[in-house]
């Protein structure tokens, strides 16, 4: 294996920017820190990427790594619309919230979608999407300020009906009907994964939407080969690549969401294209009341193969 | 006839070149008009670069000493040069029309499996089917005018990126 692709290190933006877990406040963030990380993975390509951040005195600077982060995350959605990602959440998502209508839930659904990033699927979903004729609330939380604030300036931009948080869409405060997800739950790894999945048992959560992309033999190839042709940043390069090493396979999921959250009926949707063995790049953890399925397989019509055992 | 179809492959390299290195730059959602923009310029910078080629290919007229055999040297080359390059243009193309139909699965294993490979190979692409088009000339004019319309369209998808790179750069400065 090579050592960019060892599932077991973080990605180079989980580290770039360090907040206080009670406070949100920014924390300074050593330089040396992160070589010393990525040296111990003997993984040269993160080390070349780190080693060409900007610092003053060994601390990360702040506002070039905003931008920085900007510039990644700008063309992270570039892969988000080649993918048609927003079309891809929405076919799952509006079988979700028929199930919770027709369950007899008539109030308005808060929709969350965690770690948003700049907010792509949020934006899309407000953007193409009439809201109000489902009477849904979509809403992004991520822990870094720079994107929410990004998140926020580009809602405004084109007026769109959504909102986005700085914060921990788990906490007390925030409570929502279904929660959603991209390219977020890799990661959470072992007890960190069964922690993230325990807080969703939470009274108003009626469903959960996880979408990653899939492990398989070729995925890291094709990645690598993807992400050298589409992304301009070498560390988009990189932790793009590294994503699809450490994207978590079906059965993995499924084993930590049967595990904590026992009150949801969870399962994989479209891992498989066409009922042919070979996978989607992307699939989904799911999670809903047990009440809900009955609904959602209907509500899937001859999508509804694609959604695996829900228990 | 062959110039002409030179001309539009240029034109619809240009267009492309504008939309690819656009891409990744706007994080909009309703980016229409920004596409346009791409679209435009993309276009603009195919004529600049059929006008510098079309201005090589009449001096090297008026210059030379053996315009006839100039002209049926080019004529056949151009010829070859279309056996590369016409495929290539249908090939995308008709993968772009495959991103109509509604399915997410069908857009995106256009992405990975087609447009990704096509647009990694068009440097490759471009020099194969100028030397193919070269390789049966035998006056140093024709190649040399070859060499000329090469380093164009390679310099075309540079300039456009770094051109779209910079206008980026100033957007994001203004954000942090």
């Amino acid at each position: 294996m090579f050592p960019a692709w060892n599932p077991a290190q973080p990605e180079i933006t989980d580290l770039l920017v360090q907040h206080d877990p009670g406070t949100l406040q920014r924390l300074p963030v050593r330089k040396q820190q992160l070589v010393e990380v990525f040296a111990r993975f003997r993984n040269r390509k993160a080390l070349r990427a780190v080693l060409a951040l900007p610092e003053k005195a060994g601390i990360l600077d702040d506002r070039e790594i905003d931008a920085l982060l900007l510039t990644v995350h700008w063309e992270m959605q570039r892969l988000a619309e080649e993918f048609f990602h927003g079309h891809r959440v929405w076919e799952l998502l509006r079988s979700v919230v028929t199930s919770i209508r027709q369950a007899g839930i008539r109030e308005t659904l808060r929709i969350v979608d965690v770690g948003c990033g700049i907010g792509y699927t949020t934006r899309w979903l407000a953007a193409k999407i009439s809201l109000a004729d489902h009477n849904i609330e979509v809403v992004g939380m991520d822990f870094n300020s720079i994107l929410i604030a990004e998140a926020n300036r580009l809602a405004a931009a084109e007026s769109l009906p959504c909102h986005f948080l700085h914060g921990d869409a788990f906490s007390g405060e925030h409570s929502s009907h279904i929660l959603l997800s991209t390219g977020v739950i890799h990661h959470f790894r072992g007890g960190a994964l069964l922690e993230f999945l325990r807080r969703h048992e939470q009274r108003e959560t009626q469903a959960f939407l996880h979408f990653d992309f899939q492990p398989w033999l070729l995925a890291p190839l094709g990645s690598s080969f993807f992400h050298q042709l589409r992304m301009r940043t070498a560390i988009a390069r990189h932790d793009g690549v590294l994503s699809a090493a450490r994207a978590h396979d079906g059965r993995t999921l499924t084993e930590a969401a049967r595990a904590s959250v026992p009150g949801f009926a969870t399962g994989i949707y479209g891992s498989k294209i066409w009922g042919t063995p070979l996978p989607r790049v992307f699939h989904t953890l799911v999670g809903l009341r047990p009440g809900l399925v009955p609904g959602l397989r209907r509500d899937l019509g001859r999508h509804a193969a694609r959604l695996g055992e829900l228990r | 006839m062959t110039l002409l179809f030179l001309y539009l492959l240029a034109l619809l390299d240009g267009l492309l070149c504008g939309l690819r290195t656009s891409m990744g730059r706007c994080p909009l959602i309703r980016k229409r008009a920004y596409y346009l923009r791409a679209l435009v310029r993309g276009i603009v910078a195919a004529q600049v670069v059929s006008a510098l080629a079309l201005a090589a290919l009449l001096l090297a007229g008026a210059f030379s000493s053996h315009r006839d055999a100039l002209r049926a040297d080019l004529a056949s080359a151009a010829g070859r040069m279309l056996r590369i390059f016409l495929p290539y243009a249908a090939l995308v193309l008709f993968n772009l029309a495959l991103r109509l139909l509604p399915s997410t699965d069908i857009r995106s294993a256009t992405s990975v499996f087609m447009l990704g490979p096509l647009t990694a190979i068009r440097p490759v692409v471009m020099i194969v089917g100028i030397l193919y088009g070269l390789s049966a000339s035998r006056l140093l004019e024709t190649w040399l005018l070859g060499l000329f319309v090469l380093a164009l369209m390679l310099f075309l998808e540079f300039a456009l990126n770094r051109r779209a790179a910079r206008a980026q750069a100033i957007q994001i400065r203004a954000l942090v």
